[in-house]
């Protein structure tokens, strides 16, 4: 039933470091108890209690809004409770601030790694080491930023600057950071969301190694089969209260599931095949210099093309150049027919393209606008009377008509989107290019990072747009949707393209084989350290 | 637009210190808020105001432009220079109109264009217009201007008003409709809130960009040269340390320099508070460059306070829970 | 190219390249003008490149940490008159206190702006603005526009712009000089090996970072400001001893050719990258053209219009080159797939370019 990535097992059966926390630490290393959180009129946590005991990984899951990272924040001194007590290792503390909760031993890790690109890897790491005085030893930072990562088994020169590492590395050196400062409690904030599979496992690795060696840790995840893969516990929160605690093996992905939501819902149900429809994109030899080389497909009316692959290896640059953001160097795009060269969006757009990117905050949306201003946005010209002036009444009629269709919620379109939770503001992103009425549409990621209602909601789109004659690309590094949900699948690795596969042919292990380009029992060549 | 309700407060601060300063003012010199007054109130920051408005635009958009004061100055030295040379009035006016246009392009192009930050780039333009403009008129002083000239700066017109108070009501009202009824104008704000998306939204930031620039530079070479026809003659240092007060105009208005927010009433009750503000100084003898000091801190009053109010409403909603 | 990647940084790199255009131009000068390597030109060239190049060092601090000052100009103003003024009224007065007051009156006005930038968050474009008008103003109004006047002022003083300390051959080192070369040099050191140094490059580098971390973020922008002032009020000291003559015109404009100089001298107007090395490189290159030019000339007049010409090309091809020479240094570290150039890493999604 659960879809597991195709990635050897971290660890055997019978791991013999593996200790159940109930018989031997009775003392929790970090206890939250009671703590209640509200800002404005949200109550963001009620009533919480959490134990983290040493030597164990504690996975915390929950819908978007169910209060994780307002926990997150509060155990690493960002916000303070407004109800409860903080007990460490025995006393009670208040955290005020990060370096109070560096000084207790707390360290996070977080999506996007906070690394300074100016400076070497070393200076990273030691940045914030208050007790090593005032003057800069050189030399010894070298030697014991070389050795720290020796210690974790990564080969990375200490010298360089941090500008340009990969998403892995950076990773990697915020753990090396960790470490240097004798962290007891760590938290992972949804740390895998941008790596390969191959990344991950390495991250288990150091996690694991880190749990070996009495750190507890804190792991914040979507991704529930990796929860089922490295955790001890497992906690689920749903509107800001603790729903349960329960070790894995008292629990499973369904269940959790099931609390999460509160409701009984089924894993992904694949697609209906639709009859294919004319064809409508041709691309040829499509090439973008020092990007991506040679990639060549069709796409027909009420297609759905997956395009899998590994992080890095090309796929949302294919959908830029394709929406004429980044446009490609060398190849040819038939389009109904007749070439085009895409080279700015408001082409792609002409042509019926359109682009909605996987990153809806920065760059899918303009947060302080409307609901309503958003999805006009990039048809605005639609809205605009003889002298040039907005249509408010048509705008907001728009904007009504997708919030019915996309069950969007929100008390009123004139909203500012900032407001709206991550699954609403991926609504509203993809109503704005619904509104463009495009022949062609590119989703890159357009589940990651909803919960899991929002997501059901958005894949029932996806079909309804396939269905209307829509030619759908998309692109996710969600392997269960991606054959769930496509018709036909293409993998990319590394700028090329290595495979494009039939429904009956795609499973994950085709797809991973083609992505990562050979068999799955030999580890992957050329992945970063 | 979005965060009105804000911004209705800031307003209504405005208008109370407006009718703080316009009451002292009245009660130092009952002739206050005859129509004579109002006139000269307007008449001796016109040309200040007028380039408020497009800086107004810019600054929405999330952008600044330094150089304004200084493209001023170098189209009122350019139409003193072409006129001292001999060339027919119309046309030195028509090239000085173009060049600021054109340094306005120039700036919009390395913003735009190249990506340089804005800061840097119009910065540079400070220094480098002024420093051209120098170069032309060197350490001489050019008037002698023919009289409709000088007319244009100064004579009533309309009733009571001159040409010049004419050009910025014109101005305000398209600024005004463009900004916050137009599609251009919601194509600003975007590029203000979030350039990256708006671009991804298909937005045509670049071409804007470079046309408000453009603008800028325009409506400030037209300033200028309003400037010089009031003064009645132009040397290498006119308009210098302008763009203090047209910023100040602005962010005192409620336009966040981080672009993206802000309205066109604001702009238009803070100009209207330091033109009172300037005046009564003035009245009450106070020297230019201690006016000037006194703009300096409103400016700096203008981005503090409200940051002092947002603090203070989260600590007491803090408290409160 | 990997020993070059371990020790050489991309930004000194362009400090070095700087250093080669400036002998390139004094070679090119030298040529043009007769009498060019002698030891007047290097005085000239010296006597602006103290002034500016104190006030640089205090720039750099501050725009490394993603700010600007533009009140210096103001500050160098008000503490070249009110320290002349001081001491034209007790002759009597020790010297090292009138420094000292000088930096101190500096460090006040700089710790103004200190407190605006970091705790109550105004940008310093505007607090900057502001205060260059404010503290330009209070000079105007303090002083009734009287002027200091070099025969009001002690010997020591005066003369303090004409000892000699070193000669060498024809270069000619004062008392000044000394003072400006060391402040270099203490602060290139500073930047280097003291963690508060360091701390400022992370807190222009990531900002956002920087706060989340708990790095010592206010107190060490309020410290720029502080050094800023502080050092502009040495640099008032200076002008008072070479010029002697002091109006309430001193200073103005100042501001505009320290950022010059600055920018020119490799500092990313973003902070984090760049050093006090290179602004005072910045500052030496800009002194040999305004004098060379002078020489071969050229009207004064033309100094301004190349000043912003020089901060617009500068910026410009930092943005350029500086960001191929980092994808360059990048790409190094990526795994390369046999026959394919390297992909361009999606991995900047991570560490933001600002």
């Amino acid at each position: 039933m659960d879809r597991q990535r195709d990635v050897r097992p971290i660890f055997a059966a019978e791991d013999p470091v593996r200790t159940s926390p109930e018989s031997g630490d009775a003392v929790p290393i970090l206890e939250m108890r009671n703590i209640g959180k509200s800002f404005d009129a949200t109550q963001a946590l009620d009533d919480v209690s959490l134990a983290l005991y040493p030597g164990e990984i504690h996975a915390l899951l929950g819908e978007n809004g169910a209060g994780k990272s307002t926990l997150i924040k509060i155990i690493t001194g960002v916000h303070q409770p407004d109800r409860g007590e903080i007990v460490f290792a025995g006393q009670v503390v208040a955290i005020h601030n990060a370096a109070e909760a560096q000084r207790l031993g707390i360290a996070a890790i977080y999506q996007e790694p906070l690394l300074f690109p100016d400076l070497n890897v070393a200076e990273n790491i030691f940045i914030n080491h208050q007790d090593r005085g005032q003057v800069v030893g050189w030399g010894r930072m070298f030697r014991e930023a070389e050795a720290l990562l020796a210690e974790l088994g990564v080969a990375l020169d200490v010298r360089r600057l941090a500008r340009g590492l990969t998403l892995a590395a950076q990773q990697t050196v915020e753990i090396a950071k960790a470490i240097s400062l004798k962290v007891r409690v760590l938290i992972l904030d949804e740390p895998t969301a941008s790596l390969s599979a191959h990344e991950v496992e390495q991250l288990f690795k150091l996690v694991l190694g880190l749990r070996s060696q009495g750190v507890a840790v804190l792991f914040v995840s979507h991704r529930i089969e990796e929860v089922f893969q490295i955790a001890d516990k497992v906690t689920v929160f749903r509107d800001g209260r603790r729903i349960s605690t329960r070790p894995r093996s008292e629990t499973s992905s369904q269940r959790s599931i099931t609390e999460m939501v509160g409701r009984e819902t089924g894993l992904l149900q694949p697609r209906p095949p639709v009859p294919q429809g004319e064809l409508l994109l041709s691309v040829r030899g499509l090439s973008r210099a020092g990007v991506f080389e040679d990639v060549n497909f069709d796409l027909h009316r009420g297609e759905v093309l997956g395009f899998g692959g590994l992080i890095g290896a090309g796929r949302t640059d294919v959908g830029l150049a394709l929406f004429g953001i980044e446009p490609a160097t060398a190849g040819t795009i038939i389009l109904n027919g007749k070439r085009a060269a895409i080279n700015s969006p408001r082409e792609g757009m002409r042509l019926g393209i359109a682009y909605a990117s996987e990153d809806r905050r920065q760059l899918g949306l303009s947060l302080p606008m409307s609901i309503s201003a958003n999805i006009s946005l990039p048809v605005l010209v639609r809205y605009l009377n003889r002298v040039g002036l907005v249509r408010t009444s048509l705008e907001k009629a728009t904007a009504e008509t997708f919030r019915k269709r996309l069950a969007i919620r929100t008390p009123s379109v004139d909203l500012a989107v900032a407001k709206l939770s991550g699954g609403n503001q991926q609504k509203v992103m993809l109503s704005k290019w619904l509104n463009t009425r495009p022949s062609v549409m590119i989703l890159d990621e357009p589940t990651r990072g909803i919960d899991v209602g929002a997501k059901a909601e958005v894949h029932n789109m996806i079909c309804e747009l396939a269905a209307e004659g829509v030619g759908i690309i998309l692109i996710s590094s969600d392997l269960p949707e991606v054959l769930a949900m496509s018709d036909r699948v293409l993998v990319m690795r590394e700028g090329r393209q290595t495979a494009i596969l039939n429904r009956n042919e795609a499973n994950q292990e085709s797809v991973m084989r083609a992505a990562m380009g050979q068999t799955s029992d030999r580890p992957a060549e050329g992945a970063s350290t | 637009m979005i965060a009105l309700g804000r911004l209705k407060s800031w307003e209504g601060l405005l208008l109370a210190i407006l009718v703080v300063v316009v009451a002292m003012n009245v009660m130092r010199s009952p002739y206050y808020l005859g129509i004579d007054n109002v006139v000269n109130l307007f008449q001796l920051s016109i040309e200040k105001i007028i380039v408020a408005l497009t800086m107004t635009m810019i600054i929405v958009s999330g952008e600044i432009d330094l150089s304004v004061a200084s493209i001023m100055g170098l189209a009122a030295v350019l139409l003193g220079c072409l006129f001292k040379a001999g060339i027919p009035m119309p046309a030195a006016i028509l090239i000085a109109l173009l060049s600021g246009l054109a340094a306005g392009l120039f700036n919009g192009f390395w913003v735009a264009q190249a990506g340089l930050p804005s800061l840097a780039v119009t910065l540079a333009g400070l220094i480098g217009y002024r420093g051209l403009a120098r170069v032309f008129i060197q350490d001489h002083s050019i008037g002698g201007f023919p009289a409709w000239f000088d007319t244009i700066g100064q004579q009533r017109t309309v009733g009571p008003l001159t040409i010049s108070i004419m050009i910025f009501f014109i101005l305000f009202v398209i600024v005004a409709v463009t900004l916050h009824g137009s599609g251009l104008g919601r194509l600003v704000y975007a590029i203000g809130n979030n350039t990256q998306a708006a671009r991804y939204a298909g937005v045509r930031v670049k071409l804007i960009k470079l046309c408000l620039f453009g603008a800028s530079g325009l409506v400030a070479a037209l300033a200028g040269i309003l400037y010089g026809a009031r003064l009645g003659s132009v040397r290498g240092d006119i308009a210098t340390g302008f763009e203090l007060d047209i910023i100040t105009m602005v962010l005192l208005g409620g336009v966040s320099i981080f672009g993206g927010s802000g309205n066109i009433i604001g702009v238009g009750l803070s100009i209207l508070v330091i033109l009172n503000l300037r005046n009564g100084m003035g009245l009450a003898n106070i020297t230019g460059d201690t006016q000037t000091s006194v703009v300096g801190a409103l400016l700096i009053l203008s981005v503090l306070v409200p940051n002092l109010m947002h603090t203070l409403k989260t600590k007491w909603k803090e408290r409160k829970t | 190219m990997n020993w070059l990647q371990r020790r050489v940084r991309p930004e000194q790199i362009r400090e070095l390249s700087l250093l080669l255009l400036i002998i390139l131009a004094v070679t090119i000068f030298g040529s043009l003008i007769p009498y060019y390597y002698t030891s007047r030109t290097f005085d000239r060239i010296a006597e602006s490149v103290t002034i500016i190049g104190i006030v640089g060092i205090g720039q750099t601090l501050v725009v490394l940490t993603r700010n600007i000052d533009l009140s210096v100009g103001s500050i160098v103003g008000c503490t070249a008159y009110f320290i002349g003024a001081l001491i034209a009224g007790n002759n009597g007065i020790n010297p090292l206190a009138a420094i000292l007051l000088a930096i101190a009156m500096g460090a006040v006005m700089g710790a103004i702006n200190g407190v605006l930038v970091a705790w109550a968050r105004v940008p310093s474009i505007i607090v900057t603005l502001g205060t260059l008008a404010i503290y330009r103003g209070m000079l105007v109004d303090l002083s009734g526009a009287r002027t200091v006047t070099s025969d009001s002022l002690p010997g020591w003083l005066l003369n303090l712009a004409r000892v000699n300390l070193l000669t060498i051959g024809m270069v000619r080192i004062g008392a000044l000089f000394t003072i400006a070369l060391s402040m270099v040099v203490i602060f290139q050191i500073g930047t280097t090996y003291l963690r508060a140094g360091r701390c400022i490059y992370a807190i222009g580098s990531n900002p956002d970072a920087a706060l989340l971390i708990g790095l010592p973020f206010r107190r060490l922008v309020f410290l720029v400001f502080v050094i800023s002032g502080a050092l502009s009020g040495l640099a008032g000291f200076v002008m008072l001893a070479r010029f002697g003559n002091i109006t309430v015109e001193a200073g103005r404009g100042l501001e505009l050719e320290v950022v010059a100089a600055v920018v020119v001298g490799g500092v990313n107007i973003f902070g984090g990258s760049g050093s006090v090395v290179g602004a005072t490189l910045g500052a030496v290159m800009l002194g040999i053209l305004e004098q060379s030019l002078l020489r071969l000339q050229i009207s004064e007049f033309w100094r301004d219009a190349l000043l912003g010409l020089l901060i617009l090309l500068a910026v410009a091809s930092d943005a350029v080159i500086l960001q191929r020479l980092r994808t360059l240094w990048g790409r190094a570290e990526l795994k390369v797939a046999p026959g394919m150039p390297p992909p361009v890493p999606e991995t900047e999604k991570g560490v933001t370019n600002p």
